[in-house]
């Protein structure tokens, strides 16, 4: 294993190789062939992995590992004091290091589930592909490792970039180039934020290195008042809200959640390798990251954590609402996983950290899981996506079946499934959460996340039943055929992890002996900073979990009797007994139809009308125009009098000589 | 040889390649085009002298390669030319621009070869010069003999347009610095009879309300130049109508005279004024940065759209120089350099495109990513450039203003911080939003059927930028080190006024330099 100091020198290297496969398969890959490129880009991802299997072990030993590279860009004042200090430094504790292996490792296997599901695209397609996704890569492990908040701002924009340039990979389709961009931009609204935050937290602390803030702030009182700078007058805490929240708009944005969350349904454009890396396991996890990371500073600022909390818990009955009524596949999974991710919100918001962190890497493996199963199916079915052309699939498609049904029972929290686990560690969490500021919060948030699990059971089994149970609605249903077997392996690897994942969330229950809480006490010296804030409670009991494992299975029976049993027939009353409920739910609360209205509409209107009227007509039309008009003009009033005819001119000179004469004469005559 | 022959030798080298240019005959294109290659190529190289021969250390001097003459020695004026750090880079840019230029129009060019090569020499020493001038009266006249090349060639080898944006162009233009003029003879007769910038800088006393109407007279100019709002709309035409040169050379270089005269005059030699009137030059700054960006999002015509970029981009600069932060105006000198080499890329690459279609409407294309990936990579690898992603030149610069500016002491200033970050959402909304329109797609033109990817010759122009772009994205230390002495130097010297101002009003609290972290010292 070697020793520390090797394993710290090396981590530039879990970035800079996935870094290095883009750069050859973007700019020679499509002269390699398909085989080459797929070697070149699961070589570096293999390597990553285990690169970050070692940081991994180091962080398990209770180390952490940093490593101090040269400085990107420094600007010293007058002074020599630089605020501006920005290196490149990497760092593995124990929730960056779970990361890592997270990324790298789901994205290993995604990636050989790749090299088979993109075998239809052209040379030039593939490598360009490939690319791509090393690329995301090597930015979500700058965003995961990276030491300040500008190593991660730089990941954030990084894998937006990728996002954009996967899910407008078709993009001679012209509603898939859209889905992207708009993927991009509503990404660019949170970064906004993240940046005014990062700005806030440069002023108060002079630095954005998480290291140095968690010291400067360690022991210190949110009711200091600061001296000096933009919040003079103000309180720490005060300050730390506004730099949170600023951080938390950008988390919205990236993990989509309210009312940022609209772009990640359509970013389902994109190919579904990039689907389940990105738009699932492990970019959209970024915000959950974030408020985990600088838990030090939102635990200083509880009326940022209710707002984490809250709209975590709103965005996860909202998503879960819509889900009820999606009909494609990939849809009903992307809903599912804004209302995960508001799960996960809640977790960190209500200070049950590694609550939040767990139910971040079960979902990484199920959802994942559910993706590429999805994936699968489509492939399956001749890239049809709507389940209600499906049906009958169990026995066309064991492989992806059985996967696709183990990953739903865990993200429906069926015990002893590891997404029960990790949710319902949230949710008993937030119950016995305080929030010192809004006390309610903590409850308020157990109720909608319940009830969103509840709507998790429904949907996710209505979606399994649908594809999978009953008869084959269509003829491509009926020929649907299982797909090779470098797909079916990752699809069992994850489906695997999905269930082993369960023994990093037992409750601390005496019957499971030392492995109770075992990620909770992993995580521990990670938010040990911020639990001391918060104080820590130890409300261990075992109704919480019942209600929640009673409502899984009322609710996934239901929706199996609904779907696949006995009562198939109430769906088609209920649509026609509601049918402005539901086709408002079909479409998806009309929330798109409102942005664009507002803003988008406006903005645009607004920059059309400033066209109009500031730039061509006030300040060309009449300004600059108007003075060369003026001065036209005048030179054409003075043009009479010298059109070079000489009796004009005669009579110019005989009126000019009246005027003269009677000027002087009149004032010298009297 | 000394070095201070090298800075006489990189500017007027130029000038003699245009002279001898003068003696071939028109009739030969090839040789026109080759020489005017091989002077902007010799002009790099020297001032590759200069580039490694420059001192950045603190400490070392603050001009160097200095040259001094007498040139009209009775009026005070001198032939002074000399580099400090931020003049240094200008001059880089402009050189390393100028063959990149040179070459782009190889083919674009049919008519009036050997003038159009000519204009261009010429105009690329004036260029030179008015960074590299040290006295007044020669500042202005590079300055002005700028306009001269450029109006003829946006007049002559323009677009449909040409008269009506070629005369807009100049008379903005000239009827601004005409009252630079008049406020450099003032300066120069309150400075003793002497246009020497060294000495004005040192000795110029003027009383605040003489002060503030040279800070204006001088500042017009210069924003006319930049441009800031609302005196821009001279170069949404300009820039449509000029060819893919006047365009490239008009964004890169040319803007950049109006920022660095800001930066090299109007602040140093009337701080008082500066201090007076900053608030409204950073508000329409911020003005400038949203309007730009809004104004992006109707247009129909690429060049046009790119223009109007420029205004937003530029609008960056004038923040981060009003924040008066080493950060923000070491971002804003650092923005001039990657404004010059993506909206300089940008244009490159539009004129590629109409070089093969003959039209800049935005509606004339669409999915001709298809056709032409190449461009198509390298058009988003400079959007993105443009619009300041990380690992790119701009997001370094954006963000050293953006953060400088919200650190800064002024009043109000993170407010104008935050809404000119707004211009970074609408920078990728209306950059991709023109992406997406001519690149991606169903390719339904059928005239874009037969369009041909990157030829060698635009390999080599376009290769040189993107390159700049990832280095000085990655690796901006060199790009930043040279400007920190000037921009310390005028720090100290806002410092220096302050401290005087307080002394006669002990409640004025100082507004230049960088706030203190609210918890420092607390341990």
């Amino acid at each position: 294993m070697g020793d520390l100091a090797a394993a710290q020198s090396y981590l530039w290297l879990i970035v800079v190789l996935p870094l290095l496969g883009a750069a050859v398969n973007g700019l020679i890959g499509r002269r390699l062939g398909k085989a080459n490129v797929a070697v070149i880009a699961i070589g570096v991802m293999v390597a990553a992995f285990v690169l970050s299997v070692i940081a991994f072990s180091w962080a398990l030993a209770g180390e952490t590992l940093h490593f101090k590279g040269g400085t990107w860009f420094r600007v010293p004042g007058p002074d020599g004091r630089a605020l501006i200090d920005v290196s490149w430094g990497f760092f593995v504790d124990r929730l960056s290091g779970t990361l890592a292996l997270i990324v790298t490792g789901v994205g290993s296997l995604i990636h050989v589930y790749a090299a088979s599901y993109m075998s239809h695209e052209d040379d030039f397609g593939y490598a360009r592909f490939f690319t791509y996704l090393n690329l995301f890569v090597a930015a979500m492990m700058t965003l995961v490792l990276g030491d300040s908040l500008v190593l991660t701002f730089v990941g954030w924009e990084g894998v937006g970039l990728c996002s954009y340039l996967l899910i407008g990979f078709w993009y001679s389709d012209q509603q898939k180039a859209y889905c992207g961009r708009k993927a991009f931009v509503t990404n660019r609204i949170g970064d906004f934020g993240f940046l005014i935050g990062l700005f806030a937290l440069l002023a108060v602390f002079g630095t954005v290195e998480y290291g140095a803030m968690s010291h400067a702030v360690h022991g210190a009182s949110a009711e200091t008042v600061l001296g000096a700078g933009v919040f003079s007058g103000k309180t720490l805490g005060w300050a730390l809200t506004f730099a949170t929240l600023g951080l938390f708009v950008g988390c919205a944005g990236k993990s989509a959640q309210l009312p940022l969350y609209v772009w990640l349904p359509d970013a389902m454009a994109g190919p579904t390798p990039v689907s389940a890396l990105i738009h699932a396991a492990t970019m959209v996890t970024a915000g959950v990251y974030l408020v985990a990371r600088t838990s030090f500073l939102f635990a200083l600022a509880p009326a940022s954590m209710a707002v984490v909390t809250m709209i975590g818990a709103l965005t996860a009955v909202v998503a879960a609402a819509i889900a009820f009524a999606q009909n494609d596949i990939k849809k009903v999974l992307a809903y599912s996983t804004v209302s995960q991710l508001g799960f996960m919100f809640i977790g960190v918001g209500a200070g049950v950290y590694f609550a939040g962190v767990m139910h971040l890497v079960t979902h990484a493996f199920f959802k994942a899981c559910l993706f590429l199963g999805a994936g699968s199916v489509m492939h399956g079915m001749h890239e049809d996506t709507d389940i209600r052309n499906m049906g009958g699939l169990w026995s066309k498609m064991p492989h992806t079946a059985k996967t696709f049904g183990i990953a739903t029972l865990a993200i429906t929290g069926i015990v002893p499934l590891s997404g029960f686990f990790s949710k319902d560690a949230i949710l008993a969490g937030a119950l016995f959460s305080e929030n010192h500021a809004y006390p309610w919060v903590g409850k308020a948030a157990y109720v909608l996340g319940t009830l969103a699990a509840a709507g998790t059971a429904f949907y996710m089994v209505r979606c399994f039943a649908l594809t999978f149970a009953g008869k084959a609605r269509t003829e491509a249903a009926k020929h649907a055929h299982e797909s090779s077997s470098l797909m079916t392996i990752p699809l069992w690897v994850l489906a695997a992890l999905s269930v082993v994942a369960l023994v990093l969330g037992l409750p601390e229950f005496e019957v499971f002996g030392p492995l109770g809480e075992v990620f909770g006490k992993f995580m521990h010296p990670v938010f040990a900073q911020a639990g001391e804030i918060l104080g820590e409670h130890e409300h261990v009991v075992l109704w919480p979990f019942l209600v929640a494992w009673g409502i899984a299975v009322a609710m996934g029976w239901l929706a199996w009797q609904m779907y696949a049993g006995a009562w198939r027939g109430v769906p088609e009353r209920l649509t026609r007994a509601l049918p402005g409920l539901y086709r408002f739910t079909l479409d998806k609360f009309r929330v798109d139809e409102l942005y664009d209205v507002f803003p988008i509409g406006f903005v645009r209107g607004l920059a059309w009308w400033l066209w109009r009227l500031v730039d061509a007509f006030a300040i060309d039309g009449v300004l600059v125009n108007g003075v060369a008009r003026f001065c036209g003009s005048l030179a054409r009033a003075f043009r009479v009098f010298q059109n070079g005819d000489a009796q004009r001119y005669a009579a110019v000179i005989a009126i000019a000589a009246a005027v003269i004469l009677w000027t002087v004469v009149g004032v010298g005559g009297h | 040889m000394s070095q201070a022959n090298l800075l006489t030798i990189v500017v007027f080298l130029p000038l003699a390649g245009a002279v001898a240019a003068a003696f071939f005959p028109p009739a030969e294109p090839k040789q026109h085009k080759a020489l005017a290659l091989i002077v902007t190529v010799a002009t790099f190289l020297a001032s590759l002298g200069l580039w490694f021969g420059f001192d950045a250390a603190p400490g070392a001097r603050e001009f160097q390669f200095e040259v001094q003459a007498p040139w009209i020695p009775s009026l005070g004026i001198g032939f002074h030319l000399g580099l400090d750090g931020v003049a240094l880079l200008l001059v880089m840019l402009t050189t390393a621009l100028t063959p990149i230029v040179v070459l782009s129009s190889w083919n674009a060019v049919h008519e009036r070869v050997k003038e159009f090569m000519i204009a261009m020499l010429v105009l690329e020493t004036a260029m030179l010069g008015s960074f590299a001038a040290l006295d007044l009266i020669l500042f202005y006249v590079f300055w002005e003999a700028v306009l001269v090349p450029m109006y003829l060639l946006i007049g002559i080898w323009g677009s449909e347009n040409r008269l009506y944006a070629t005369v807009k162009f100049f008379v903005f233009t000239f009827v601004a610095s005409v009252l630079m003029l008049v406020a450099i003879i003032y300066v120069g007769a309150k400075a003793g009879g002497t246009f020497d910038y060294v000495q004005v800088r040192q000795v110029l006393q003027v009383s605040g309300p003489a002060q503030r109407w040279l800070f204006l007279a001088f500042a017009v100019a210069f924003a006319v130049k930049v441009p800031m709002f609302p005196l821009h709309t001279w170069l949404p035409d300009a820039h449509t109508e000029a060819p893919t040169a006047g365009s490239v050379i008009l964004a890169g270089v040319l803007l950049k005279m109006g920022t660095f005269g800001f930066f090299r005059y109007a602040l140093p030699l009337f701080p008082e004024a500066t201090l007076h009137y900053r608030t409204a030059i950073a508000a329409l700054a911020v003005i400038g940065i949203v309007y730009g960006a809004l104004m992006c999002l109707v247009q129909k015509d690429m060049k046009r759209l790119v223009a109007y970029s420029s205004v937003s981009h530029m609008g960056f600069v004038m923040l981060g120089l009003m924040a008066l932060t080493a950060e923000g105006l070491t971002g804003g000198v650092y923005q001039m350099l990657n404004h010059g080499v993506s909206t300089g890329a940008l244009f490159l690459l539009v004129g590629m495109l109409y070089e093969r279609r003959h039209t800049r409407a935005i509606a004339e294309y669409g999915g001709v990513a298809k056709r032409v990936p190449w461009i198509a990579a390298v058009f988003v690898v400079v959007t993105l450039s443009s619009i300041g992603l990380p690992g790119t030149n701009g997001f370094v610069g954006e963000f050293l203003i953006l953060s400088g500016t919200w650190l800064a002491k002024l009043a109000h200033s993170p407010w104008f911080s935050a809404v000119g970050a707004t211009g970074v959402i609408l920078g990728a909304v209306y950059m991709l939003l023109l992406v997406e329109r001519v690149f991606f797609g169903p390719l339904q033109n059928k005239k874009n059927a037969g369009l041909l990817d990157l030829s060698l010759r635009e390999w080599v122009v376009i290769a040189p930028l993107l390159v700049l772009i990832g280095v000085m994205g990655l690796m901006p230390q060199p790009f930043l080190d040279p400007a920190r002495q000037p921009v310390d130097r005028l720090l100290s010297r806002f410092a220096q006024v302050e401290r005087r101002l307080q002394e006669s009003d002990p409640a004025r609290p100082p507004t230049t330099g960088t706030q203190p972290p609210a918890l420092a010292g607390r341990e």
